[in-house]
């Protein structure tokens, strides 16, 4: 048992250097209080004839579901929605694209904690064809594009104000696991910019943040249904109707309430019937185990494909859920000395210092790629589980197990005669 | 190095382990598995090491590695609480719930099955199909 402690000091001291090394303890002490990029609002200067009046039929929704929306606003003009919950969320996304205009890569990590968990911009019934026009474009569409060409950006104005961390990543900072250095703050024309790029991090395809559904008519009435999808933050959620740039209505706002067994993951920003991912949870540890893997690997990408989780989310939850299948094993077979602690310490040094670099990488990708080499590394485990059901590696298998058993009962025979 | 088993001296050479250990543990705490399946092929195969001294060493190896990326992830924020106490349970009632089940399927059937399985899902997220 000692040699447990004394391989767990050396992991843990070794853990917290490195920690101190890239600054971990000092960053949380100047963490800034989060503050918010102010954007003018200029409806005080409208006269009262000509902002728009909105109000909803209930305030309250049961995991989603449908609310209408009626109101006035002058005539001639379109109306847009926009709708989001009080609830935030961080979102990340790494730039490394080619700047177009120096040629280099700017290799900048932008980072907001305050991203609407739900943002939405219902826009007039004849945008129709033009975002379907969004959507043929694929996975390449610009949110800043969208919205300017359907006229929804005087809409834009919740996401922009949430305020934008920029990091200067650099290679040596990312070997020692630092997000780089803090840059100074944007301005607000650039912190709106970067924060649709964010809104296009978080939100992924055109339907979840625009459609078009607002029935507007000659004299200046509009109604609209909106649809309220299931899986989303409780808590409160605001509508303002806008028809021009700082001419919007007054907020309205409604709840939306979520029962058990749904329930609200607040890091992935997503609601959802917590029973799927417990039986799926279970089924895959289950055949997890009896294929000698642990089930992370199958685990993982199903998680992302079903629910719009976060990946990085997914990595960082599913990964803690296996210490401690492993730290029993490790116990299991320390008690037989069926453990070489100076093999798996020497190792797992270096295993450490693999595992302190691994996690920064994941928020630098974005989810097409986690899946793309996720494909990869499924393929060639594939392939090595196929190599282990050729005839060849099942009969050298079968002597090596042979004398697994035969030395791990020698051991247990040994532990159990020291007992006594 | 010289690792000293149940009284049979094997000659390992701590290189290549600590190397492939390393860009193993990279790549398995970037996507949030295990590693396992991974690291008893490299230390059976690749250092050439046998079975009984691979199964419990690899797990040792194989948790620093989990307890470092789990801290990091926690560090940047991408634990999520709730989440976790779903599968927490799960996992290790899976683990319960295995052995019985095992002594009943052919491990060499649960593979290929696993291989299979593997492929499409490797397919589907490459988007091939």
């Amino acid at each position: 048992m000692k040699r447990v402690w004394v391989s767990m000091v050396i992991a843990l001291s070794a853990t917290m250097f490195m920690m101190w090394q890239s600054g971990a303890f000092a960053e949380k002490a100047k963490d800034p209080a989060p503050a918010t990029v102010k954007v003018e609002q200029k409806a005080e200067t409208v006269s009262a004839g000509t902002t728009p009046t909105i109000s909803i039929d209930k305030t309250s929704l049961s995991n989603g579901g449908t609310i209408a929306v009626t109101g006035t606003a002058p005539a001639g003009k379109p109306v847009y929605l926009e709708v989001w919950s009080d609830d935030k969320v961080r979102v990340s996304r790494f730039d490394a694209d080619v700047d177009k205009t120096t040629g280099k890569r700017p290799y900048i990590l932008y980072m907001t904690e305050q991203m609407p968990a739900y943002y939405k911009i219902f826009m007039p019934k004849d945008k129709k064809e033009a975002l379907a026009g969004i959507k043929k474009e694929g996975k390449n569409w610009s949110v800043s594009k969208a919205l300017k060409d359907l006229g929804a950006d005087i809409a834009y104005s919740t996401p922009a104000k949430a305020k934008v961390d920029r990091y200067q990543a650099t290679l040596m900072g990312s070997v020692i696991g630092s997000r780089g250095d803090l840059l100074t703050q944007m301005d607000e024309k650039e912190n709106r910019q970067r924060s649709m790029q964010l809104i296009k991090a978080r939100f992924r395809s055109p339907d979840k943040i625009l459609s078009a559904d607002v029935e507007v008519n000659p004299d200046g009435t509009f109604k609209a249904a909106l649809n309220i999808r299931e899986g989303l933050a409780p808590g409160k959620y605001s509508i303002v109707a806008v028809v021009d740039k700082g001419v919007q209505s007054q907020p309205v706002s409604f709840e939306n309430k979520i029962v058990f067994p749904v329930m609200y993951l607040s890091n992935a920003g997503t609601s959802l019937n917590i029973v799927w991912p417990f039986l799926l949870c279970l089924g895959i540890s289950i055949f997890g185990v009896l294929m000698g893997a642990g089930g992370g690997f199958i685990l993982n990408p199903i998680l992302v494909s079903l629910w719009p989780l976060p990946h990085t989310v997914v990595a960082g939850t599913v990964m803690p859920t296996v210490l401690f299948s492993q730290a029993s094993g490790i116990y299991n077979y320390s008690k037989i000395k069926f453990i070489s602690w100076k093999l798996g310490t020497a190792i797992g040094l270096a295993m450490l210092v693999g595992g302190f670099i691994g996690p920064k990488l994941t928020e630098l990708i974005t989810l097409d790629q986690f899946k793309f080499v996720f494909g990869w590394i499924l393929l060639i485990l594939a392939a090595l589980m196929f190599w282990q059901t050729t005839p060849g590696y099942i009969s050298k298998n079968k002597k090596e197990q042979a004398i697994l058993k035969e030395f791990k009962k020698k051991a247990e025979e040994a532990a159990k005669a020291k007992e006594k | 190095m010289i690792v000293e088993f149940w009284g049979h001296e094997f000659k390992v050479n701590i290189l290549i382990g600590c190397l492939g250990g390393f860009l193993i543990a990279i790549v398995s705490s970037m996507f949030g598995f295990g590693g396992g399946p991974f690291m008893t092929p490299l230390l059976a195969v690749g250092l050439g090491l046998p079975m009984y001294l691979v199964v419990g060493s690899s797990l040792l190896a194989i948790f620093f590695n989990t307890m470092m990326g789990t801290m990091r992830h926690y560090q940047f924020g991408n634990f999520d609480l709730t989440f976790f106490l779903i599968m927490f349970p799960a996992a290790i009632l899976g683990g319960f719930i295995a052995p019985q089940i095992a002594k009943r399927v052919s491990p060499l059937v649960v593979k290929r099955v696993a291989v299979a399985g593997l492929v499409i899902l490797s397919l589907n997220l490459l988007g091939l199909y």
